[in-house]
């Protein structure tokens, strides 16, 4: 079995699509609780050894977005207590700890998509789709940091002309401007040697095709499969009403019925998907350890 | 078999007056290396643009253009088309075209990705792509940069690319223009290393036009020279440089060797490259007087610019790039710091401008440490630095805009720029837009001036007069510090040299001492006549010394 990174991307954009859709369209305490388990984990795992300094950020942010909503709605039937006459509600509570969830995982998954949905595996994707589009992404990308650096440049040698001074506002705007105008000269100088490299290579010679270093194994095609039988089946469960579950004006709804259960099952086979990746690792890790303690 | 063959070619751009060809008939066979030289303006590139016909510039032509192909099917044999009749398909795959600048002919932003640009814009299929890229990768040797974003390359990777991308789609012609005109020594050499291989081993039929005829000459098979426009001579490499080495136009951009042959006005066999030049001399002259007695110089010794101790890094996190760096420029010098890529070289000018900040050490320009330097007085009648990209510094649509720009007065300069007002700054050969570059920065009347590769991408001519530039400017007692990798250039001009390896100074000195005590850096001549004769750089010193011990033998 290959490694959740190593399936085609197209699976993996997939997955992250439906994993993360699934999160932010149901408002079920039990899926998005998984969901914030099953992300969390995912990006520790991509993380590994490296300390997440940002982890507090998200730990204010989670509390911030739970605990702003009931000071703000004061629906719901249960008053816990009165702050300036206004009433603090547990459903309210508890709608903002849920939605606090919700935010948190998919903002969770996205990280994780963007640490595996490296530019390449992107362009594939968008490639896929569009040419056209996908060569143009690839330019982009090439050419903001080339930008950057020509600006960079610009500034350093202009400013030990004396021609570059930030003393007072309007001598910066004048030399921003100056420095603009000095790039876009020499963007359109350097473009007609790009057209011409384009076309020396016979760009706008017919139709082109698209290389991408990935195919489409019986293994994507499996994981493809598992990952839309799974996704359907939590998308039955909540069309049919399995996974309702109402705050406002009361806690309403049942959490545990047969039918949910089967959803939560299915969710949480879901978000665990890329773990099987780590347990082979940390199995070569070991193999590794052991293999050097000969040494 | 011909494989090129172009008859009566002249060719007028749109908008110019006078013809870039004029009755230009030579022919290709396949398999030749043909080196193309001539100065700046002389129609270089128009012909090899000429040859192919996506790119081909605008304008009058007359006369015709072949390509001679092998006929497909029983016919069997060759045949000949006319280049404008080519396809845009067929001439995109037969007839590859690298240019001069390395950066902007990469369009996409991953290494594999470049690879397999032309070969998609063909329609080949992936399975045929994936083949055709892995197998020139592993021929170019760059696997190990397969993956990387192309802006991590260095120069010479990325010209190694652009090889790469076009070779890719087998072509049967490779044009190069002036493909290592960009790129440092080392990069150069293994560019054209690379070109050279292609040629033996794959029957490439290259033409190339060079102005390092140092590195092109020994590969080369013919030798090809033109002139405003008309074609001087053309042929075997040796016949051909004898022939061209009467013209002191030309002679200027031959190797070493060459020059020396010439200026000696010996007869025989011309030696090319460094080897033969040696077996010339060791077999030709004598020796009794080994080295030329030095000429010392009154030179004053208040510093200008003093380098203590100083260590910097980009990022705070990240390696020193410039550690224990300690040098002294005297005032109304020359000084040359050399080195390789990524060495720190152009980190030091950063420094000593002011635009980058020392974290350790000291810098002191004239006993004053940059930051006392206060509200600007810096960068009036004290330092000016002239960047690598000159063309950062322009913004106008013709020169004399520019030059109103800054308080420029044609008096502080040791040239003319006057014939140029008109022109746009970029449509200037790069020898002139360096000049430009010089005025605008000279016009902050600096007391010490700092260039960036002064020379990068420079003919031989524009060399000799961008030295002609700085020796005057020095006699006007402007103190000059410049970073290079152009060894001839530094030994040209510098009066004091040092070596900067991984951001330290590790050797210093008098520029006669300096190359001499280095077996690799240092000068053709040094190389050639090292052991023989004791600390000679340059062609002049060699004529001299075999005139003061009698002469060569005829």
């Amino acid at each position: 079995m290959p490694a959740f990174s190593d399936y085609n991307p197209i699976v993996v954009f997939i997955y992250f699509l439906t994993v993360a859709g699934l999160a932010m369209f149901i408002m079920n305490p039990v899926i998005l609780g998984i969901s914030l388990f099953g992300a969390l984990i995912c990006f520790r795992s991509r993380t590994r050894g490296k300390k997440d300094r940002s982890s507090g950020l998200f730990i204010g942010l989670f509390l911030l977005l739970a605990l702003l909503n009931p000071l703000f709605h004061h629906n719901g039937a249960t008053v816990l207590f009165l702050i300036n006459d206004n009433p603090i509600t547990l459903e309210a509570l508890l709608y903002g700890f849920t939605s606090a969830t919700m935010v948190v995982s998919v903002i969770y998954w996205f990280r994780s998509f963007s640490l595996l949905m490296t530019g390449d595996r992107l362009l594939y994707v968008f490639g896929k789709v569009s040419p056209k589009f996908s060569l143009m992404l690839s330019m982009s990308l090439r050419y903001i940091p080339l930008f950057a650096t020509q600006a960079r440049k610009i500034k350093a040698s202009r400013k030990a002309l004396g021609l570059w001074k930030e003393d007072n506002l309007w001598d910066a705007v004048k030399g921003g401007i100056r420095g603009f105008i000095c790039l876009a000269g020499w963007s359109l100088e350097n473009g007609i040697i790009t057209v011409d490299s384009m076309e020396a290579r016979g760009y706008g010679s017919g139709k082109r095709s698209f290389y991408s270093r990935y195919s489409f194994s019986l293994w994507d095609l499996g994981m493809l499969i598992l990952i839309l039988a799974l996704t359907s089946v939590v998308i039955v469960s909540k069309a049919m009403g399995a996974l309702d579950f109402g705050f406002y004006p009361r806690i309403g709804g049942e959490l545990m019925t047969g039918a949910a259960a089967g959803a939560y099952a299915c969710y949480t086979v879901l978000v665990l998907l890329p773990l099987g990746q780590i347990i082979r690792e940390a199995g070569y890790g070991r193999e590794k350890e052991r293999k050097n303690g000969n040494h | 078999m011909e494989i090129i063959k172009a008859e009566d070619l002249n060719f007028t751009y749109a908008l110019g007056k006078t013809p870039a060809l004029k009755n230009v008939s030579f022919s290709v066979s396949r398999g030749d290396l043909v080196a193309v030289c001539g100065a700046t303006g002389s129609g270089k590139s128009t012909l090899l643009r000429l040859l192919k016909k996506e790119i081909a510039p605008v304008g009058d032509q007359r006369g015709r253009i072949f390509f001679g192909y092998i006929k497909d099917g029983k016919e069997g044999g060759f045949g000949f088309k006319n280049v404008e009749d080519m396809s845009t398909r067929e001439s995109a795959e037969k007839i590859g075209f690298v240019m001069q600048d390395p950066e902007h002919q990469i369009v996409t932003d991953k290494v594999w990705h470049e690879l397999a640009f032309g070969l998609e814009n063909l329609g080949v299929k992936n399975d045929a792509i994936r083949r055709r890229v892995s197998e020139m990768a592993s021929y170019f040797g760059i696997e190990s940069w397969f993956e990387k974003n192309v802006n991590e390359l260095s120069g010479g990777q990325k010209q190694l690319l652009n090889l790469a991308a076009v070779m890719v789609m087998q072509p049967e012609v490779l044009l190069l223009d002036e493909p290592t005109a960009q790129l440092d020594p080392i990069a150069a050499a293994d560019f054209i290393a690379t070109v050279a291989k292609l040629n033996r081993e794959t029957a490439l039929t290259v033409i190339i036009t060079e102005h390092r005829l140092e590195n092109v000459i020994p590969v080369a098979t013919k030798l090809m020279a033109l002139e405003d426009g008309r074609l001087t001579a053309y042929g075997e490499v040796r016949k051909t440089v004898a022939a061209l080495a009467k013209d002191p136009k030309m002679l200027v951009g031959m190797p070493a060797a060459v020059r020396l042959f010439s200026r000696l006005s010996a007869k025989g066999e011309c030696p090319l490259d460094v080897c033969e030049g040696r077996r010339f001399i060791e077999d030709n002259c004598v020796n009794e007087i080994r080295s030329l007695p030095v000429k010392t110089e009154n030179r004053n010794h208040e510093t200008a610019l003093c380098f203590k101790n100083v260590g910097f890094r980009y990022d705070n996190r990240g390696a020193d790039v410039i550690r224990n760096m300690s040098f002294e420029v005297r005032e109304g010098e020359i000084f040359c710091l050399l080195g390789g890529n990524g060495s720190g070289k152009s980190t030091t000018l950063g420094l000593a401008s002011g635009v980058l900040k020392e974290n350790s050490g000291k810098i002191e320009i004239f006993g004053k440490k940059i930051k006392d330097h206060k509200g600007g007085a810096l960068y009036r009648e004290c330092v000016a630095m002239l960047p690598q990209d000159v063309r950062t510094l322009f913004i106008y649509d013709t020169v004399k805009e520019e030059l109103k720009e800054v308080e420029f007065s044609p008096e502080m300069l040791p040239f003319d720029l006057s014939p140029l007002e008109d022109r746009h700054p970029y449509d200037l050969s790069g020898g002139e837009q360096q000049l430009l570059g010089l005025a605008k920065v000279l016009s902050a009347k600096p007391k010490l001036l700092l260039m960036d590769e002064p020379t990068k991408g420079l003919d031989a001519y524009a060399k000799k007069e961008i030295a002609g530039v700085l020796r005057e400017l020095k006699k006007r007692g402007l103190t000059i510090l410049f970073v290079t990798h152009d060894v001839e250039f530094a030994a040209a001009v510098a009066d004091r040299c040092a070596l900067v390896f991984r951001g330290e100074v590790t050797s210093e000195g008098e520029t006669h001492e300096f190359f001499a005590a280095n077996n690799f850096y240092t000068t053709a001549v040094n190389r050639m006549t090292r052991g023989f004769y004791d600390g000679l750089l340059r062609v002049r010193e060699v004529e001299e010394i075999i005139r003061l011990n009698g002469g060569h033998k005829e």
